[in-house]
């Protein structure tokens, strides 16, 4: 069985053709750039016309950076875990859910996806701040005596990014679970499984490979969430995608802003290996 | 069938359409001059004076595209070749420096530019002129809190919780930084008193905005009351109907002037002197001096405004107010801007 | 019994406050931004103090708002360019890597997807080096060849999931019966993967209208993108006119989306 489906005798020739354009593409305007980065961070002064490791010398001495590059991972997995709690409620309860009522959660959950960073930002900045739209209510409820400070701390900020990172997470954990038999539910309560059981044993397990699918999409989205980052997280809270910015157009540093997103680049694809493999490993128990 | 493939060869004839409509149509007889200008205040005031005068008086077409400072020297630098990002440039003493060092910007030719005459000695070189000056102080809430008296008074504890501090990004942010290490015993060289003011503050800081930009919002939504800023800020946010009053420190007013340039390669160079000599023109500065630009006039012939005479004095007292030396300024920055990263960090 | 009742009450309890609580942090805002459209204050405060069409209004005035006009015209330009050229490439690359298992194709695969796990930034910063050392000047090109590489991953997804679902059964009859390669293609495989690739072509609009990084860093004078002038206006001026054009950009979203749904059940085809 070796033929494409879509041209059944293509042969390999025809599929190359089919696959060219795409990767001619990639080629050349992904990996090219990449490429080029990757050299820059190589070059010890601002005209790039030194070779030498000058960047990443300078990067990995200061005590400083490493706490900002892991601030900024623990950041990814801090996000990673609150929206982990907050979509498996959503995900159960799509699962079980009918035809209309799927439907109308999709709407919902796509519809941060669908608008603007620039908006939803702004929206936070109105929600969070002293006077805004949390502490109004708190406030008039009495529940605080004082307005809290939301705006600029690291909740206000994981907050704001699980706007966006709940879909990312429920798309692919909604997609696994909806193909999960609804019979298996009912039957390990039958068993005499209570709900909670059932969905530590049952429901978790098999959400796995989406589950992993969704804590990468978030991990990687969430590390590079430039724009939330500087004006939800403030000036105290410096993260990488920060850093590399200040260095390219404040400062006009590209090597050192090559050498950061290259640093940046590869700490987040090591925590994606390493969450692939534990997917991979997760995949291979359920299906022995 | 035909109706799927008709779908998507309506999408793509859609494609064609918009592209080819949205494709700017060149005027006919009128030469174009891309300037770059700050957003929003600047490029407003500048697309509705200056551009229809620029078009009536010498047909020549001025777009304005909406840049900080620093974007357009980075802007500048990643286009080493070619035709440049923009004509001409609009910057800060900083960039300014910056963009000379690296040979972004030409020289002028004064013959092409007679309103030099007019300007404040001082505000303009063989590279660029002055066409506006920034002044730097303090502005605040004056409904909620009192009024302040100088940069001494930003860590003061009556405005604990209410204050704003931007780092080393804007120049303005760079010369109350200077200013308040000044103002504890420090200099352009010796930053450290204001690095330790700082630091104190932290615990009882506002807000810290990585971008100057974002002050505004912050104020507005009441996270903070008091902040350093330049008078163009405090005249855009007061059009806006906020709360703001602009204050002079009392240890003196640090100034900077904001100059056009034009780039090394452009191919409209006689065109770009007359849009900087009619920018700098008597009239062409009253016009500007209006709210809400509230742009104050390097052009000594231009009559201060009451609302500009009562913030400045006069275009002598101008003449005397504090200016910094970005030569040595500039290398320092970095420097500063990791620093100030580093003590300000939760 | 007791004990099982507390089981399932304290689930529910708990499920359903952590998702109301998700649906919420989801949701709130974007209604938020509405309300706070039809404000008749100065300020972008909620709630509002009364209901005004006012920001509308200046938004549709073409003195007032020419800037905004030509930067929605820009960001449409860039993004009907980048789906038209994206969703070709990615229906040709999903069509290539079918059902193929080998090793070369998972890795074309990975890498076709893996700008969605590039921090945009880096890649934004790559791009403008990139182009700036080739003396590459066109900056509309620029933008919507860096759009293209990073929102296509989303239509290549979606287009290869649709193709998954293809039953190869279909397609040996076809075959079987004496169709041709491409007359298979066209009368079988199209008709039933077209949904898909329409999904695909929205997902791939909707993220390059919105995208920021790259247009940040790579668009110039002439090309001035509409996140960007709105993150300008919301910045330095607070320009109510700013949630305004979110309205409008939530409105257009809903609509196409629930016309997505009604032709192609969008809902169905994101997995």
């Amino acid at each position: 069985m070796g033929g494409s489906i879509a041209v059944p005798d293509a042969g390999r020739s025809g599929r190359m053709l089919l696959l060219a354009p795409m990767l001619l593409f990639f080629g050349a305007f992904f990996l090219a750039p990449l490429l080029l980065l990757v050299v820059v961070s190589f070059t010890n002064d601002q005209e790039m016309t030194v070779l030498g490791t000058a960047q990443f010398e300078k990067f990995l001495s200061d005590r400083f950076n490493w706490r900002v590059l892991f601030e900024t991972l623990l950041l990814g997995a801090k996000v990673v875990a609150c929206t982990t709690l907050l979509a498996f409620p959503i995900a159960i309860l799509f699962v079980q859910a009918g035809p209309k009522l799927r439907r109308l959660l999709l709407m919902l959950i796509l519809l941060p996806l669908l608008t603007s960073v620039v908006v939803r930002t702004f929206a936070w900045i109105v929600i969070l701040a002293r006077e805004g739209v949390v502490n109004s209510v708190l406030l008039s409820m009495g529940i605080i005596g004082a307005p809290l400070q939301l705006l600029h701390t690291e909740m206000g900020l994981i907050i704001a990014l699980m706007q966006i990172e709940l879909p990312l997470m429920l798309l692919p954990l909604v997609s696994v679970l909806s193909r999960m038999d609804p019979n298996l539910i009912a039957a390990s309560q039958a068993l005499g499984a209570g709900s909670w059981r059932t969905l530590r044993r049952v429901i978790l397990p098999l959400s796995l490979p989406g589950y992993a699918a969704g804590v990468l999409l978030v991990f990687a989205s969430a590390t590079a969430a430039f724009v939330s980052q500087s004006v939800i997280g403030g000036g105290r809270l410096i993260y990488m995608p920060v850093f590399v910015y200040q260095q390219a157009t404040t400062l006009f540093n590209w090597p050192f802003a090559a050498a950061i997103s290259v640093i940046l680049v590869i700490a987040i694809s090591m925590v994606a290996v390493g969450v692939n493999q534990l997917g991979r490993t997760a995949r291979g128990n359920i299906h022995g | 069938m035909s109706a799927n493939l008709g779908r998507r060869a309506a999408l793509a004839s859609a494609a064609f359409a918009v592209g080819g409509l949205a494709a700017p149509r060149p005027a006919a007889a009128a030469t174009t001059v891309v300037a770059a200008h700050y957003p929003n205040t600047w490029e407003t005031a500048y697309r509705t004076i200056v551009a229809p005068a620029l078009l009536r008086q010498h047909q020549i077409e001025l777009v304005v595209t909406p840049l900080l400072a620093f974007d357009q020297v980075a802007r500048a630098l990643a286009q080493p070749r070619g035709r440049p990002p923009f004509d001409c440039f609009c910057l800060d003493p900083g960039p300014r420096l910056t963009a000379i060092e690296r040979g972004l910007v030409q020289r002028l030719d004064r013959a092409q530019l007679p309103n030099l005459a007019g300007i404040t000695p001082g505000f303009h070189d063989e590279f660029g002129v002055g066409v506006a000056v920034q002044v730097v102080g303090l502005a605040y809430n004056p409904k909620r809190v009192e009024r302040p008296t100088g940069w001494r008074d930003l860590f003061d504890a009556k405005y604990h919780g209410r204050v704003a501090l931007t780092g080393f990004g804007a120049t303005f942010g760079t010369v109350a930084m200077i200013e308040i290490a000044k103002a504890f015993g420090g200099s352009e060289t010796n930053m450290e008193p204001a690095f330790e003011q700082v630091r104190r503050l932290l615990p009882n800081v506002g807000a810290v905005a990585l971008n100057s930009s974002q002050l505004p919002a912050l104020f507005q939504q009441g996270q903070v009351d008091i902040f350093y800023t330049n008078t163009n800020n405090v005249a855009a946010l007061k059009a806006r109907g906020v709360d703001i009053e602009f204050v002079q420190p009392d240890t003196g007013c640090p100034a900077f002037n904001t100059t056009l340039h034009i780039h090394t390669r452009s191919t409209v160079v006689a065109e770009a002197h007359r849009y900087i000599n009619t920018s700098i023109d008597p009239e062409m500065q009253a016009l500007l001096q209006q709210p809400p630009a509230m742009f104050i006039p390097t052009n000594m012939r231009t009559p201060l405004a009451p609302e500009v005479a009562a913030l400045v004095g006069s275009h002598d007292a101008m003449g005397r107010f504090i200016q910094h030396d970005w030569s040595v300024i500039n290398p320092q920055r970095p420097g500063w801007i990791e620093r100030f990263n580093r003590e300000v960090r939760t | 019994m007791a004990s099982f009742d507390f089981d399932r009450w304290s689930y529910r309890l708990v499920l359903g406050a952590l998702g109301v609580m998700a649906l919420t942090i989801m949701v709130a805002p974007v209604i938020i931004v509405l309300v706070v459209s039809f404000t008749a204050d100065n300020a972008m405060r909620f709630p509002p103090s009364g209901f005004s069409w006012r920001w509308y209004e200046a938004l549709l005035d073409t003195v007032q708002s020419s800037q905004i006009h030509r930067a929605a015209l820009n960001t449409l330009q860039v993004g009907l360019w980048a789906t038209a050229i994206g969703t070709a490439l990615a229906l040709l690359a999903g069509l290539a890597l079918a059902r193929r298992r080998g090793a070369g194709a998972r890795s074309a695969d990975t890498l076709f997807v893996t700008p969605l796990m590039l921090p945009q930034i880096a890649f934004a910063l790559a791009a403008l080096v990139f182009f700036s050392l080739i003396g590459f000047d066109a900056a509309k090109p620029a933008v919507i060849i860096g759009h293209i590489v990073v929102c296509v991953p989303l239509a290549y997804k979606t287009i290869s999931a649709s193709l998954s679902q293809l039953d190869p059964a279909l397609l040996e009859s076809s075959s079987s019966l004496g169709a041709g390669r491409f007359r298979t293609f066209r009368r079988i495989t199209l008709p039933i993967i077209l949904p898909g690739i329409a999904a695909g072509a929205f997902l791939l609009f909707m993220a390059s209208k919105d995208n920021v990084a790259v247009s940040l860093f790579l668009s110039d004078a002439r090309t001035n993108m509409l996140p960007i002038r709105m993150w300008q206006m919301m910045e330095g001026t607070l320009d109510v006119r700013v949630a305004a054009v979110s309205g409008l950009l939530i409105f257009a979203t809903l609509v196409l989306m629930l016309a997505m749904e009604r032709t192609v059940r969008i809902s169905d085809r994101l997995r």
